[in-house]
């Protein structure tokens, strides 16, 4: 159970306090409602290019890292198709410091130069550690896009092609910052070792004078129903090769979630899960195997990825996974199975309350995706879930015709056989 | 608007009087047989984290990756019950394991909700003393990690990791080998059997324990693994010695083909970390690449653009210690980003640091120790850290005191002691340069 107090200033930032005196620290989380999702089709990558440039000086504080530091803190930021969240932890004694740098740069921006030309090469650099100069990496390119024909979640966070980013200007850089960092478009969480009245006071002095914008309202196209399974192989220079299936379900806040969430639990978490039993221990056809799903907030995909096993054809890991997903829709799942995967699920979630950071995070999450209060809604959310259920959402989701299915084939293996 | 006006924007907000650091230290009590354990109460959730410590780490095995073999096979089934049952049993009480096998040492840890930690106790005790290491279980395992193992030789990143150590150490030292694909089939029930017996044993175990301690707890471990059942006659505590057969050339390439990023490593061997100089190079090392704000980050990074990432941190191993700089550069850029690289390092050397970076990293300092000392978990992980190396929490309060009072003089000393240009080791996994 998490207790917190809000309040909203008047030109639209929402506030949220969680007050935890186990801790020296203090922690501020602004996450501002702006993704990926959000990008014009042709300037992608832009939401994550801007995260990189809000570290680039504010309109009266030259360097955020170094005052930051000075202060005792640390902090970073991650975009993903749906929003953009900024943290911090510091000790609580100079929280006032977090203010003065988190409300500059809500005020303005530097948009120096420098800064773009340096963070377009960071960002290039970052495309390549994580997406093209590592094997598999490309996957997270290609299925997406095959998985979705019209919502933006087709591409991802890092941006459809380095072109994208290459090409980016700096009247694209204020443009987005117009648009989107305004205070009613933001979300301050502020946990640890503060009290409400000494945030309130923080938030008249540094917040309220930024004057409120008007964010564009969010109309994004809804990916039309699946009705053909879809197929892409790929070759490259990988040593085994590799399957990806991805199934369209529910959003973030539909009970679809919690019963898929459940259900990637039950087939690959752990040495007693099914898949990894039935497909890596008794039948050998994989040296690994995971179900999970992406926690968008938009309709999401439910993915099962694997590596194939020595002398496996794709083909039969394919049926072998089709198979043991029939499973699951042929029948209710055994009743401690279902129990085990909850009892995981509920000490997982009191094990992430322990840091005042996940706290601030996670309140931030769902203040945007609804309401604070639902993150103490989490545990019995699951726990509402029943055998019959996930029967039904399982049935839905478990689909061939609703499925995008990559082979990714190792170049060396196709030559070699 | 009138506020805002008068609001000072420019200038940063004082500080607060930096709060007294307040080092919980965790209790020692013994169990019947005289294991040690270490306990540190605390928390807002109740959650109980124990962690046993072994001498079973790679320093203590006879033949190559039997420490961290044995240390994953424990979980997967006992002679009572086999991998699945185990893990069942555990997750119906939502409690979970984790083993790890280092260089010195080797932990099994159980993380357990308060009210069922006498409930899963029981299952910890079972893979510690009574693990089976079944034939088919090793098979599935190590074919699995090899498979694991070759498809991680494919990044950089991995192969400079692996590799540069046996520039330091050599290949035959524990610290330095570098893990051969044929390893894994040298493997057999045996090693792991013997070295389980040699070396997961009540004589030669520590408890470490975090959390919301109560009572019940500690009558539960004692109940577990407070006999003498579980001793062995000759617990094997230290390795073989060691000789250091470090690398005659300083510089290595190891070539990648059409690699769009080239990995560095670098870096050299230095002292243990009861070493007068260790809390000093530390500092500096922060300077050089401990942080966000560091000078490599700053000029290759933030000033370059040559790359994501690029750190450099000290490593303290029982019987060595050593510095290392890793990060990951464009292929096209990467002589010109070690070129950068020496500069920054020879720069500590005949510079003075000017006193406002040396002063904002000394704040930062203390932010860490504060935020590394906080809830039970990270109080825990402190002790261990000085525990493991015989030292006591003295080492912190002379950390906090150091970072207080060194001078920008003496951290220019200490880089021209360790960060000569010709000390260096220098290992580059990519693509061939044109």
């Amino acid at each position: 159970m998490i207790q917190f107090e809000r309040f909203t200033l008047p030109n639209g930032l929402k506030v949220i306090v969680h007050r935890d005196t186990s801790t020296p620290m203090a922690c501020v989380n602004i996450l501002y409602n702006v993704g990926a999702r959000d990008e014009d089709p042709e300037k992608t990558g832009f939401a994550h290019l801007f995260e990189h440039l809000m570290f680039g000086g504010s309109v009266n504080i030259a360097d955020f890292d170094n005052v930051l530091q000075q202060a005792g803190g640390e902090n970073n930021a991650f975009t993903n198709n749906d929003i953009t969240n900024y943290y911090l932890t510091l000790p609580a004694t100079n929280i006032e410091v977090a203010f003065w740098l988190e409300s500059d740069r809500m005020l303005s921006l530097a948009f120096s130069d420098k800064s773009l030309e340096v963070q377009r090469s960071v960002v290039i650099e970052e495309y390549k550690q994580s997406y093209l100069n590592q094997p598999y990496g490309d996957v997270w390119l290609e299925l997406p896009k095959l998985a979705y024909k019209v919502h933006p979640y087709q591409w991802p966070t890092i941006g459809k092609e380095l072109d994208h980013i290459k090409h980016a200007v700096m009247g694209d850089v204020k443009a987005f910052f117009q648009k989107f960092y305004c205070p009613n478009n933001a979300i301050l969480v502020v946990s640890g070792n503060v009290t409400l009245e000494q945030v309130k006071a923080l938030c008249d002095k540094w917040f309220a004078p930024i004057p409120a914008g008007s964010p564009p309202l969010r109309k994004l196209p809804v990916e039309p129903k699946q009705t053909q399974a879809r197929k892409l192989e790929l070759e490259r220079d990988v040593p085994v090769d590799a399957i990806y299936k991805a199934y369209h379900m529910g959003a973030r806040m539909d009970q679809s979630f919690y019963a898929m969430e459940l259900l990637a639990d039950i087939l690959t978490d752990g040495n007693a899960s099914r898949m990894y039993i039935e497909l890596v221990k008794n039948k050998k056809l994989f040296s690994e195997i995971n179900a999970f799903t992406f926690e968008t907030f938009d309709p999401g995909l439910f993915i099962i990825s694997g590596k194939l096993s020595e002398g496996v054809t794709l083909q039969a890991a394919d049926e072998a996974i089709q198979e043991e997903l029939k499973k699951v829709v042929l029948a209710q799942v055994k009743k401690d199975e279902m129990e085990k995967a909850k009892n995981k699920t509920e000490s997982s979630l009191i094990f992430s309350e322990m840091s005042i950071l996940n706290k601030a995070m996670n309140l931030a999450i769902f203040e945007v995706l609804g309401s604070a209060d639902d993150v103490n809604k989490e545990t019995d959310r699951f726990m509402k879930v029943t055998e019959v259920d996930l029967l039904v959402e399982a049935s839905r989701v478990i689909n061939e015709n609703n499925c995008s299915t990559l082979y990714y084939r190792s170049k060396s293996k196709a030559n070699g056989n | 608007m009138e506020t805002e006006t008068k609001l000072d924007r420019v200038t940063m907000p004082a500080l607060g009087k930096p709060s007294k650091i307040d080092i919980i230290h965790a209790t020692e009590t013994k169990l019947a047989n005289g294991i040690p354990v270490y306990s540190v109460n605390g928390g807002t959730q109740d959650v109980v984290k124990i962690e046993l410590i072994f001498p079973a780490g790679s320093r203590q095995q006879e033949l190559p990756l039997v420490a961290d073999t044995t240390n994953v096979l424990l979980e997967e089934g006992t002679t009572k019950h086999n991998s699945e049952e185990i893990a069942s049993l555990l997750d119906y009480y939502g409690a979970f394991l984790e083993t790890s096998a280092h260089h010195d040492y080797a932990t099994v840890s159980l993380y357990s909700l308060g009210k069922h930690f006498s409930k899963v106790l029981p299952v910890l005790e079972e893979i510690v003393k009574q693990p089976a290491f079944a034939q088919d279980e090793i098979d599935v395992y190590l074919t699995n990690k090899k498979q694991r193992f070759i498809v991680e030789e494919k990044k950089g990143r991995v192969v400079a990791a692996r590799n540069f150590p046996a520039l330091l150490f050599g290949n035959n030292h524990p610290y330095g080998h570098t893990t051969k694909i044929e390893e894994f089939d040298t493997i057999k029930k045996e090693n792991l059997a013997a070295f389980h017996k040699g070396h997961y044993s009540s004589n030669a175990c520590t408890i470490i324990l975090a959390g919301k301690i109560k009572d019940q707890v500690f009558n539960s471990i004692g109940d577990n693994f407070g006999g003498n059942d579980w001793k062995t006659a000759d617990a094997q505590v230290n390795g073989k010695p060691a000789e250091l057969q470090p690398s005659a050339e300083k510089k290595h390439y190891m070539p990648k083909d059409k690699a769009l990023q080239s990995a560095i490593r670098m870096g050299r061997v230095l002292f243990l970390k009861n070493h007068p100089d260790a809390i000093p190079f530390q500092i500096l090392n922060v300077i050089l690449g401990g942080y966000f704000g560091s000078r490599l980050m700053s000029n290759i990074r933030e000033d370059k653009g040559y790359t994501y990432g690029i750190s450099s941190g000290v490593v303290f191993l029982k019987e060595a210690g050593y510095f290392q700089i890793a990060s990951e550069v464009g292929s096209d850029v990467c002589d010109k980003a070690l070129v950068e690289i020496y500069k920054e390092m020879d720069r500590l050397c005949t510079e003075t640091i000017p006193e406002a970076e040396l002063q904002l990293v000394k704040n930062y300092l203390r932010g860490n120790v504060l935020r590394s000392m906080d809830g039970p978990f990270a109080l825990a992980e402190r002790f261990k850290q000085v525990w493991l190396h015989g030292l006591d929490y003295s080492y912190y309060e002379k950390y906090i005191s150091t970072v207080a009072d060194i001078t920008a003089a003496q951290l220019k000393d200490i880089a021209c002691k360790y960060l000569q240009k010709d000390s260096i080791y220098e290992l580059v996994v990519g693509a061939k340069k044109a």
